[in-house]
């Protein structure tokens, strides 16, 4: 089934249970992947981004959490595997980054041996030949002087060094979905850049399908192919990177960009806080802090996403039927702003 | 605009950690965190302090506040009853921070209040905010409590929260709220200057606006100076009226904030500002991308500290290499001398992809040169000769010898010389010997455009 | 909003119109109210002690020549207070003020934070229901003795068992109860039954509850009095204090406690006293070490920093925000303590070489093992009282590290 999307997510819902109930991380979300291109999901604390990713792949703790929805990846329910089928696709054919690589990775071994064991794990190869393959994946992702840093301890690695050799890890089975958790976010600038050339460069090498999160606007539109704005759970916004920040059709996609540093709006922040996850407001989760909520916007369930353009979509009622959309124009007009473009000398 | 005197005047501050050294004999070493850093902040103004993780940007902000003690420079602090102070016939100035006594630093104490990185840890975990706010006050002496909370309570106000938050824990609250308990904890004692060390790092994007956008109110309206330490450059081009760059202890560039930004000066500067991911779709990101990774500050580079890493570093007018192939040349030949080529085990990556072919020698160097991004051959002969050479001697195991014969052709003055400050008007300056004049008219040392 | 505030209050109270020349700088040596409190509490039993000590003999009840001496005789003895507290008791009871003081106090003044602690130690169910025991124990043995009068040898209703249980008579001098079948069953005389000598076991368990609290109060504070301090000193002095602080720590950590006492008993001899100083003195080392460590990474928290920025002496820096923080943390680490020495008093006992004129759990388990075949209640009653004081402080122990980081909980919240 060539046409199906390597990872199709659909009504995703991940609760957990609390003392002080139950909280819903994630509430039908859905998501697809196709291979060789990058989505990115983007929101704040709490948006549920990366519970959602956890999900995916089932590394929720099933109690106190419990996932529903349907995970289809390369046509297969991975919902209805079993565990032990569950670890061979984790690891071999969807590989995780996270944000701390000095938590994912263990001080106890070489970062060479625990590359090949990422490899041995999934292939049966020789020690050697895992060991040759790993010196080739930390040369791969940009580690000077690999042959010799393939038997150095994490510790002796600096933290962009470590990020990459965590890519290298992950990439050591050649997966066909990266999930990438913030990964660029404690890095320093100048480091994050590089990161993200090199993401963007494997994945047009090997063909892989990406599924970024992060809180970063900058660098999602560094490396997007597809966007999707979630708050609260929820997805709010969907579209390809010129649509969402050049014609943002949300209201909170679109207060996002007005925090953003230079885009010049004295907003300041995004007046109100989240709602609570264990009791969510009725309607448009973001209604209780937009400007442009209506009655309608408080009750039911949150508003159907609508195309407003081809490939994107928005939450929000006011492009739904009886609706009048050039309501929310009354925002400034934020997207592109001409001060970047400026800068380019 | 009269010329009157800056509110803050950081000269040649140095804050040096010694390391090494046995139980008997004295340090080895020292760890020079910040070697030498100057600059002034104006009343009313905002100086960002920029740099990526290790640069010494928060150990130079705690040795101004001397919450660790500077071990060379002079802090010179003109606020509060100081102003018009001159220097004394012994080259020590009476405002220099690090040569107050007990007295005088109780008093800066309410002159300077500082934000720190982490909110959660900001704050005594076991104490009300409302109390923590208010320990300033009874330190210097305010012992009438109901003085101290209507005080505090109104500060609350200022920043957004409530006075009922008073009785709160830190726990009870989120990352932003409890910034804005940081800043009014800051403000309490009516200072001059507030040091913000990196104040929106932990928060999210709409949060880090609401917070900026507070700390501008507040500054405008009670006349603050901001030293705003940050290495998020987006936000530091935001709020920020002039931003120094600071690299592995030493201030590389300072200026005018849009100056800074739209015509960097100094090749760190550069890349820095290149690597700003733009959140705008339409343009790819054409960052500088600096190879290798910051130096060990407890042995920094000799002659200018970046050349190690620097894209623009200077090659000899009569050599014809690429810049990105002599930066490849510089980076070997820092390997072979750093003694990081191991040699065994690129023969043996040659040796199992020659796949038995019996070609090894050949197929070593080449490994050597694709290892290090060399290019099959170099451009200039006289280069290739020595490089040929050099690989050589490194696959025989002599790796002084390489050295030498590299060290012919492939060296540079940013290696030798440490850079002085240029004046490049407007107050803007840097300190990258490409804009040395003694550098540029020098024949032999011509910089490429 | 802020000027409407502003319209409410005085100009003195905005932060900006202080002026700072009227204000001398406190140097942060006062004492906090609770010391105070504590200190002046303390006056009544100090006095008291200090009366026992000089005017009342050696066998005379204390209150009684104290209600002599005050013409109040009549009085005390229609309230019953012919009590003779011993140095111990006097002890305990500044132990006990301590703890109402530097525990109790301060968690009644900040209810916030003691709902707080009490949400979060509730969930552990086991925990509750410790602590529900422990109170039970402290009642008992607080206001026990004074309810009921000491367990009385009566050697004719000796071996009685408790009630609805039975025992072959022919071990019974005499039957309290009915006799069916050739058994004696118990009655609710001695709800638990009586011992060899013929005290009640349930008097004695009771009595015994004394003891454990007084050792469990005394020893707990000895412990974290000296533990705290030299934790505290050797984490700030740094440098050579701290190495020889430490080495000091070592060797008491390593010193032979029990040798040691059995050494003074076999000198001068050793009542529950003496066994109290001695395993109590030589028991506090892993508690400073725990301080020191504690201690020193509190001080690299910024909140320490933000203190001495504000101008803070060291010496307040301490008192206020590090030894609060590193006491919270004790207090799990100090509960746990307590079995240790529980369990000690009545392991001497066991071997006979405790203080035999105290009605401790010990001593009871001691006297009647040589009986356990027939009445095994006198070994069981003061045995499960033991076992479940040990585990209620065990499990308490647990639930109070749980409880008391606030900040562990922001972990979880994600």
């Amino acid at each position: 089934m060539t046409d199906a999307p390597l990872l199709n997510v659909e009504n995703l819902t991940t609760s957990f249970e609390t003392d002080a109930g139950r909280l819903i991380a994630v509430d039908g979300l859905d998501v697809t992947v196709e291979r060789g291109e990058t989505v990115c999901l983007v929101g704040e604390s709490g948006s549920g981004k990366t519970v959602a990713t956890e999900s995916i792949t089932r590394l929720v703790e099933e109690p106190p959490g419990s996932v529903d929805g349907t995970v289809r990846f390369r046509g297969r329910d991975l919902g209805t595997l079993s565990e032990p089928e569950l670890r061979s696709i984790r690891g071999a054919e969807i590989a995780h980054i996270f944000q701390n690589p000095q938590d994912a990775m263990n001080h106890c071994y070489t970062v060479g041996w625990q590359i090949a064991e990422a490899i041995r794990v999934h292939e049966d190869v020789s020690r050697a030949a895992a060991k040759a393959r790993a010196v080739d994946l930390l040369d791969r992702v940009g580690i000077a002087n690999a042959a010799a840093r393939v038997d150095d301890y994490p510790h002796e690695f600096s933290g962009g060094q470590k990020q990459r050799a965590m890519i290298a890890m992950a990439l050591a089975t050649e997966p066909a979905l990266l999930i990438a958790d913030e990964p660029t976010t404690a890095l320093d600038v100048t480091v994050q850049a590089r990161i993200l050339r090199l993401v963007n460069e494997l994945k047009a090498e090997y063909g892989m399908g990406v599924l970024f999160i992060t809180h970063d606007l900058g660098v999602v539109s560094e490396i997007a192919d597809r966007i999707v704005v979630m708050y609260a759970g929820k997805a709010m916004e969907r579209g390809d990177p010129v649509d969402i920040f050049e014609h943002p059709a949300h209201p909170y996609t679109r207060r996002l960009l007005a925090c953003l540093p230079g885009v010049g709006s004295d907003h300041g922040g995004i007046p109100g806080s989240l709602p609570d996850p264990t009791d969510p407001p009725d309607g448009c989760r973001f209604a209780p802090r937009c400007d442009h909520a209506v009655e309608a916007c408080s009750r039911g369930e949150q508003p159907a996403e609508i195309e407003v353009g081809s490939g994107h979509c928005a939450s929000c009622i006011h492009y739904h039927e009886g609706y009048d959309e050039s309501v929310l124009a009354t925002d400034e007009a934020v997207g592109a702003d001409p001060k970047w473009e400026e800068s380019d000398d | 605009m009269t010329e009157t005197e800056p509110l803050l005047s950081v000269r040649n501050l140095e804050k040096h950690y010694p390391v090494g050294g046995g139980l008997l004999s004295g340090p080895s070493g020292a760890v020079r965190a910040v070697d030498g850093i100057s600059f002034d902040i104006a009343r009313g103004e905002t100086l960002g302090l920029v740099g990526e993780s290790g640069c010494g940007k928060s150990t130079a902000a705690n040795s101004i506040v001397r919450l660790e003690e500077p071990t060379g420079g002079q802090v010179l602090f003109n606020g509060g009853d100081r102003k018009g102070r001159t220097r004394n016939d012994d080259g020590t100035h009476p405002n220099d921070v690090t040569r107050f006594d007990r007295t005088e630093m109780k008093a800066f104490r309410r002159e300077v209040g500082m934000i720190f990185q982490d909110p959660s840890s900001s704050f005594d975990p076991r104490m009300p905010v409302g109390d923590s706010i208010g320990e300033p006050l009874s330190v210097h002496g305010l012992d009438d409590r109901r003085r101290r909370r209507a005080i505090v309570e109104d500060l609350l106000g200022r920043v957004g929260l409530t006075a009922a938050d008073y009785e709160r824990y830190p726990h009870e609250f989120s990352g932003g709220q409890k910034q804005r308990l940081a800043l009014a904890r800051a403000l309490v004692l009516n200072p001059e200057l507030i040091v913000a060390d990196e104040p929106v790092s932990a928060l999210d994007m709409s949060i880090q606006a609401d917070i900026l956008g507070l700390l501008d109110r507040v500054q405008s309206e009670f006349g603050l100076s901001l030293l705003f330490i940050s290495h998020d450059m987006s936000v530091v081009r935001e709020i920020c009226d002039r931003v120094a760059v600071m690299y592995l202890g030493e201030i590389v560039e300072v200026g005018p904030t849009e100056s800074v930004f739209t015509s960097p000066k100094h090749p760190y500067t550069e890349a820095l500002v290149s690597a700003i991911p733009t959140p705008d779709p339409r343009t790819a990101n054409r960052g500088i991308e600096l190879t290798g990774s910051v130096p060990d500050p407890a042995d920094p580079p000799v002659g200018c500290r970046f050349h190690t890493r620097c894209h623009a570093v200077v090659q000899p007018p009569d050599l014809d290499v690429d810049r990105t192939t002599w930066r490849q040349l510089l980076d070997f030949r820092l390997a072979i001398e750093a003694g990081e080529v191991d040699a065994a085990a690129i023969e043996e990556r040659a040796r199992i992809e020659a796949d038995g072919d019996g070609r090894e020698g050949s197929t070593a160097a080449e490994q050597l040169r694709r290892t290090f991004d060399l290019p099959e051959t170099v451009s200039d002969s006289a280069v290739e000769e020595d490089l040929a050479a050099a690989i050589g001697a490194v696959l025989d195991g002599e790796d002084g010898r390489a050295a030498e014969r590299l060290r012919s052709t492939v060296r540079t003055p940013c290696e030798r010389q440490h850079p002085e400050s240029v004046d490049h008007g407007d107050g803007h300056e840097s300190a990258c010997i490409r804009h040395d004049p003694e550098v540029r008219t020098a024949r032999e040392w011509q910089t490429e455009q | 909003m802020a000027s409407e505030q502003e319209h409410g209050r005085g100009d003195r109270d905005r932060f900006d119109r202080i002026e700072w020349d009227e204000h001398a700088d406190s140097s942060g040596f006062g004492l906090s109210t609770n010391t105070v409190g504590l200190l002046v509490s303390t006056l009544p039993i100090a006095a008291l002690a200090a009366y026992d000590r000089r005017f009342v003999g050696e066998r005379e009840a204390t209150f009684e020549a104290l209600g002599r001496d005050l013409g109040v005789g009549s009085r005390f003895e229609t309230l019953g207070l012919d009590y003779d507290p011993g140095s111990l008791e006097y002890l305990f009871g500044f132990t006990l003020l301590c703890f109402v003081w530097y525990l109790l106090v301060p968690l009644y003044r900040n209810p916030r934070i003691t709902r707080y602690y009490w949400r979060e130690f509730k969930r552990n169910r086991p925990a509750v229901v410790s602590l529900g025991w422990l109170l039970v124990v402290f009642a008992g043995g607080l206001i026990g003795p004074l309810l009921l009068s000491a367990p009385e040898q009566d050697v004719l209703v000796g071996h009685q068992p408790p009630v609805y249980l039975g025992i072959d008579s022919t071990n019974v001098a005499r039957c309290l109860g009915e006799t069916v079948g050739g058994r004696c069953y118990g009655t609710w005389e001695y709800p638990l039954g009586t011992t060899q000598g013929g005290e009640g076991v349930f008097r004695n368990v009771v009595y015994g509850m004394t003891i454990s609290v007084q050792i469990a109060f005394i020893t707990t504070t000895i412990v974290a009095a000296i533990g705290i301090t030299v934790g505290t000193v050797s984490a700030y002095a740094g440098g050579w204090v701290d190495e020889i602080l430490m080495r000091f720590v070592d060797i008491v950590l390593s010193f032979p406690t029990l040798l040691f006492f059995l050494l003074i008993l076999y000198i001068y001899g050793a009542g529950l006293g003496m066994f109290i100083l001695v395993f109590s003195l030589f028991a506090w080392g892993g508690t400073a070490r725990y301080v020191r460590s504690k201690a020193l990474s509190v001080a690299e928290e910024p909140y320490v920093d933000a203190a001495r920025l504000s101008g803070a002496s060291t010496f307040r820096v301490v008192r206020r925000h590090v030894v609060p923080n590193t006491a919270s943390s004790i207090i799990t680490q100090l509960t746990l303590l307590v079995p240790g020495f529980l369990l000690a008093e009545a392991q001497l006992a066991f071997l006979g070489l405790g203080d035999s004129g105290i009605h401790s759990w010990g001593q009871l388990i001691s006297a009647g093992r040589s009986d356990l075949a027939f009445a095994p209640w006198i070994v069981l009653a003061p045995g499960i009282a033991l076992f479940l004081t040990i585990l209620a402080f065990n499990f308490l122990g647990d639930a109070l590290l749980d409880a008391l980081n606030p900040e562990a909980e922001a972990e979880n919240q994600r």
